[in-house]
């Protein structure tokens, strides 16, 4: 017997027997085909117990109350908290991102300090201790006015505890980031006193004039606003939009009326102008009229004829006079103010031209009106105890009135007179105009130190990064603002452990002023910040804890009203916007685009439009009615005289000829693949103007060229 | 069985026929082509039966033994502690916390498994990372209170006598599909003698089938 | 217990004059059904959107130029004559997708599906999106995904499936509470409970105590004019998208102005004229 071919036949086919009839192969097919479905890299999210949080968005000036859905104690959902205040359930597409913000790629983890160029991860203790030191030098050397401090908002117990410290410290310098909040007190200390706020009743009037309020752009407290705009129909309101694009909301109003930027405050005086004329103003609440009443009426029947702002704003003399009338003779009117967001570059004569309105129909105070009250101080800090460095500082002038005057004067001089900087919660090297010459400003002050739960253009530029949690992972009340009607404030809880080794802004200033020991010390008495909240917001702490918020007023304020017409009396001059050039370029607020702190979520970003970011390409609108020689789509050139960008065409003929308009809230520069290097920051093209009467930046746009690229 | 390997037989001697009708005189190969293929047949069916089921599942033991009998005897009944929660969800193995409603880091019994739970698990704060027998793949949804409740099922229906006993098997796993061993079924051809015995799609949709008349759509179990 | 025996026909109708484009539907749903996202979402074509809001405007200059925006989520549509033939159900050689009888909600089993893509060519609509990666999302960020809904793999289609987990968990808690109906409130999709305008009302057409029946007054007959059409609104705002073509979608439109209902399908000349006041316009 020999082995051969017939041999190996035999061991062939025995083998495939022998497997035949044993359960191999009908198990291995199946395991196979079972195997084919198995993507054992695709995450397999764990099952456990539902349970729901409540609590407080602070992403945005709108203040929503949420719920977070979460699994075995893990957030997995945010949504809008059923029967909170503010937005009573629903919630915007930011806030239901939340929590892509835990995990962002460009989060802050750990403390940072700038080596040469480069940012080296450092302790707490060490961070704490570095910012003290340079601190603790400014007060030896008794300047403590060489502080400045730029906080978002001055509302809340941790802006609270920014002015509590800078009082303590000796330093007058406290800025905030011009925010609808700001503008809209600004407007209500210039004609009604200091100290007093405006909310609208956007809810019940029945006659809403928007001069270019964004409501469905993002303006004031998103959320409340939406409802208000869609709950139109039941209550037969009528919104006029006054704007120079056809806006989501200009879309969405009973009629928009194409209006020249930056002419609005124009429209609105000649309108109060015909109110006058006309003698619909309310005599009731005229009695509460002062700071020359007379002579502002004299004002705008000689500098705000019809027919002359009719040309200036391009629209009709009739259509002025039937809105003015339509808005006196409706029952409930408001007048907006403050176009898109309402943040950023406003202009005070429009935000007093525009309540004025408000105040002549009188309005105020009532359903469906514009409300003007008192800052609501729902919080009780105790006085700092200062220093003689103290009040030495306290007692310097202020440097500025705003950030962008600073930073102004900060590049007109040879070297700052800031030594040190504190920036919490802002992005001012990205979110003013011309954040370039903001950039160069920073530059030139010694030590900047950054509360930033991101690395964006403000904390790159810093010297030490303290990283802060977000408003998941933190303690914080929520004061509702930005003309939101009521009056609450909600409490944010942490759904989620810090996620990074990051610490509560108030625990930071807390532990800085600690470190710096003497009166300092002595101010800061509290345990830790939740210690300092529950203290400073005794009076609403049982509501805050029971129910996660607080109702402040309710329904509306009582106190009589006085109008000083002072200012607008004085005719303040309209601001230009700056350069020479054929187009009038401005910002387009989208309310998928974040433009200030945060920087938008991935998600959000994914819902952006392909006619405002391709690639990453970003489009202009330009009506094709003044786009000669210029393909849709095609590439141009922008030219201001802020500087050029190289960006696509989209023709519109939702915008107005000779106008064009580039979103807002694009062109990061820092690492974040999914959000950051996409076009062009508009604001890098638009030249600041100073306000004289805010001492603010007003350029609601800027003169723009157009070439074929 | 026997009618495969007679045909499988045949075959083989098809071929050699045929072989040797093509050279007659060298027929001697065919003895030892019978021997190799007898082998080759036994080696490969055996470890067919034998080697295949033990190559194909990895072995986990469970973190410490765990006895069933005990449990029901002291807790009551299988939802004292797998319970279905007031949304309807089901709790499936019990978390820590519903251990230390009677536990503490002080071991109850004198077995060394209760030395382990009470020293690596309590005292540390951790879960226990149990290997569930029944567990499903992340594309299936089971409600369990659609079974309990609507269809009055008793667990053990689907989950056998787990109830009933004193020690914890080891978790197999299929290496290729990384399912518990229990989806197929302990038996490898995936033979079911009892309701409990396999938990694939086709079981769950036979029964379906008979209790509700039909199979059901895809949504109804997958996710 | 749950009557299985009654036949839901879940759906939904959307109010275009409330709707802002604002976007929360579509990140909600993304949010609630593990969607990933990638670096560059900015073509459209292979960005995942089961809830996608297209811009559309009416096309006349400035400054009579209007602008509408419209949610688009799965239609889950009953096919012709309603008899559960949707379009993609129909052409799946691998059965990843079926129709439920009794929810009328069409499924999409991404361990099924082996990406033809049939179901995408087929669907009139865009409803269906393929991965063509595998989902990443960026470190530690998976920690959020809700085991409600399986994350997906390269090489699958997936698409709306009007949050069918939602409705899962709503018949657990029936089944633990004994109550014999899920209430309309207990089963709701994330992205009409997040939209900030109520502009999205979800629910049973098939029951008149519903709002989503109530508002879109559905006829059960076919219409006569083109049988394969049934379930037509009797509501003159009310319309639905391509109707024409007997798809029977679910998800129905609301708007006043005729120029947005003239929208929901590529009417020749002349042909609006002559259906524009019949209701649902699919006559013809």
């Amino acid at each position: 017997m020999k082995v051969d071919r017939r041999s190996f036949l035999g061991l062939g086919l025995g083998a495939v027997a022998g497997i035949a009839i044993s359960p191999v192969g009908a198990k291995l097919t199946d395991d196979l085909s079972i195997w084919t479905q198995n993507w054992p890299w695709t995450p397999v999210p764990p099952d456990g117990e539902i349970t729901y949080d409540h609590s407080v968005c602070s992403l945005c000036p709108g203040t929503c109350g949420i719920t977070v859905r979460k699994i075995d104690g893990r957030p997995v959902k945010v949504e809008g908290r059923d029967t909170y205040p503010v937005n009573n359930g629903g919630a915007c597409l930011h806030g239901i991102a939340g929590l892509q913000y835990l995990y962002d790629p460009s989060r802050v983890r750990t403390p940072l300090r700038k080596i040469n160029t480069r940012f080296v991860p450092v302790s707490w203790e060490d961070a704490l201790s570095l910012v003290a030191d340079r601190l603790g030098e400014l007060r030896e050397k008794q300047t403590p006015e060489a502080l400045a401090c730029i906080t978002d908002t001055d509302q809340g117990s941790v802006a609270g505890l920014f002015k509590h410290f800078m009082a303590a410290f000796g330093s007058p310098n406290l800025l905030t980031m011009p925010d609808l909040e700001s503008w809209l007190a600004k407007a209500a200390e210039t004609l009604h006193g200091s100290g007093h706020t405006l909310g609208f009743d956007l809810d019940h009037a029945d006659f809403v004039l928007s001069f270019g309020a964004g409501l469905i752009d993002g303006w004031g407290s998103p959320v409340a606003c939406f409802k208000a705009v869609a709950g139109r129909k039941q209550r037969d309101a009528k919104l006029i939009q006054f704007e120079p694009r056809l806006s989501n909301t200009a879309a969405a109003a009973d009629k928009w009326i194409p209006v020249n930027p930056g002419t609005e405050a124009d429209l609105a005086l000649a309108m109060c102008g015909v109110l006058l004329r006309e003698n619909l103003f309310e005599p009731e609440f005229a009695d509460g009229f002062k700071g020359g009443f007379m002579r502002f009426n004299a004002m705008v029947q000689e500098k705000y004829p019809v027919e002359a702002v009719a040309d200036l704003t391009g629209v009709p003399a009739v259509i002025i006079e039937e809105t003015a009338i339509a808005f006196a003779k409706a029952k409930m009117p408001v007048a907006l103010p403050g176009k898109g967001r309402g943040d950023g570059a406003q202009s005070l004569k429009e935000f007093a031209a525009v309540h004025t309105l408000n105040c002549l129909v009188g309005n105020i105070n009532k359903k469906g009106g514009t409300f003007v009250r008192q800052n609501t101080d729902y919080l009780d800090f105790p006085y700092p105890v200062q220093d003689a460095v103290a009040r030495k500082g306290m007692a310097a002038p202020r440097q500025a009135a705003s950030v962008q005057e600073l930073t102004a004067r900060i590049n007109q001089s040879g070297e700052s007179e800031l030594k040190v900087l504190m920036v919490y919660n802002a992005n001012p090297c990205y979110s003013l105009n011309d954040p370039s010459s903001i950039r160069t400003a920073f530059e030139k002050i010694p030590f900047k130190v950054c509360f930033s739960s991101f690395m964006d253009e403000t904390a790159m530029v810093s010297d030490v990064i303290l990283p802060i949690s977000t408003f998941l992972e933190r303690m914080e009340d929520v004061p509702s603002k930005a003309g939101f009607a009521g009056s609450v404030v909600g409490l944010a809880k942490p759904v989620v452990n810090p996620v990074f080794d990051t610490r509560s802004p108030g625990d930071a200033v807390i532990q800085i002023a600690r470190a710096l020991g003497g009166t300092l010390s002595q101010s800061f008495g509290w345990r830790n910040y939740e210690a300092c909240l529950e203290e400073v917001a005794a009076g609403i702490w049982d509501d805050l804890i029971r129910q996660g918020y607080a109702v402040l007023l309710n329904p509306f304020p009582a106190e009589p009203v006085t109008t000083d017409f002072a200012f607008l009396a004085e005719n303040p001059e309209t601001i230009q916007p700056a350069g020479e050039y054929e187009f009038t370029l401005i910002p387009i607020d989208n309310i998928g685009i974040t433009t200030t702190v945060p920087a938008s979520s991935p998600f959000a970003i994914k819902t952006v439009s392909d006619r405002i970011i391709k690639g990453q390409d970003m489009f202009v609108e330009i009506n094709p009615q003044t786009a000669s020689g210029l393909k849709d789509g095609g590439f141009v050139t922008l030219t201001t005289p802020a500087g050029s960008a190289r960006v696509r065409v989209d023709f519109n003929d939702g915008i107005m000829p000779g106008v064009i308009g580039m979103v807002k809230g694009l062109g990061h520069r820092f690492d974040n693949k999914y959000v950051a290097g996409k076009g062009v920051n508009v604001n890098d093209l638009i030249s600041p103007v100073i306000e004289p009467g805010s001492g603010t930046d007003a350029a609601f746009g800027v003169k723009a060229g157009i070439s074929r690229a | 069985m026997s009618e495969i390997e007679n045909k499988t037989e045949h075959g083989s001697m098809d071929g050699a026929t045929a072989c040797a009708a093509g050279d007659p005189k060298n027929d001697t190969g065919l003895g030892l082509g019978v021997i190799f293929f007898i082998v080759a047949f036994l080696i490969c069916f055996l470890s067919g039966w034998l080697l295949f089921p033990k190559l194909l599942y990895s072995k986990h033991e469970q973190p410490f033994n765990f006895d069933h009998v005990l449990h029901v005897e002291e807790a009551g009944s299988c939802d004292a502690c797998h319970f279905l929660r007031e949304d309807g969800t089901f709790s499936g193995i019990p978390k820590m916390v519903s251990c230390l409603e009677c536990h503490t880091d002080e071991p109850m019994g004198d077995t060394p498994d209760e030395l382990i739970f009470a020293r690596e698990y309590v005292a540390k704060e951790r879960e226990v990372p149990w290997f569930v027998y029944a567990k499903q793949p992340d594309c299936v949804f089971f409600s369990h209170a659609a079974h309990i409740n609507a269809a009055g099922m008793d667990c053990k229906t689907c989950h056998g006598p787990i109830g009933e006993t004193r020690t914890s098997r080891p978790y197999e796993e299929n290496r290729l599909t990384g399912y518990s061993r229990d989806i197929w079924g302990k038996n490898i051809w995936g033979i079911k003698k009892n309701s409990w015995d396999r938990m694939k799609m086709n079981d769950c949709a036979k029964c379906h089938e008979q209790e509700t008349g039909h199979k059901g759509y895809c949504f109804q179990c997958h996710k | 217990m749950i009557q299985d025996k009654i036949a839901h026909k879940f759906g939904m109708v959307i109010d275009l004059d409330k709707c802002t484009g604002c976007g929360s539907c579509t990140v909600s749903c993304m949010s609630e059904n593990n969607v990933p996202f990638k670096e560059d979402e900015s073509d459209k074509k292979d960005s995942i959107t089961w809830m996608r809001v297209y811009r559309l405007t009416n096309g006349k200059p400035f400054p009579d130029a209007q602008i509408v925006y419209l949610p688009r989520p799965c239609q889950h549509c009953g096919g012709t004559g309603d008899h559960g033939h949707s379009p993609c159900v129909s052409v799946c050689p691998a059965t990843a997708t079926d129709y439920g009888y009794d929810t009328g909600i069409v499924s999409q089993i991404y361990t099924r599906c082996f990406g033809c893509r049939y179901c995408m060519v087929s669907c009139p609509y865009h409803a269906r999106y393929f991965n063509w990666w595998d989902p990443v999302w960026p470190e530690g960020m998976e920690k959020y995904l809700s085991p409600n809904v399986s994350p997906r793999m390269r090489g699958v289609v997936e698409k709306c499936s009007f949050c069918y987990h939602r409705y899962q968990l709503a018949r657990e808690k029936a089944y633990v509470d004994g109550v014999d109906e899920i209430a309309e409130a207990a089963y709701q999709t994330a992205c009409t409970t997040a939209c900030p305008a109520a502009a999205i009302t979800f629910g049973d057409l098939n029951n008149p105590a519903h709002k989503v029946h109530q508002i879109v007054k559905p006829d059960p007959h076919p219409d006569p004019m083109n049988p394969g059409v049934v379930g037509k609104s009797r509501n003159p705002k009310v319309f639905r998208l391509l109707e024409r073509l007997g798809t029977n979608p679910k998800v129905y439109y609301m708007s006043e102005r005729e120029w947005v209902r003239k929208l929901g399908d590529s009417y020749l000349e002349g042909e609006w004229e002559k259906v524009k006041n019949i209701y649902g316009s699919a006559s013809q």
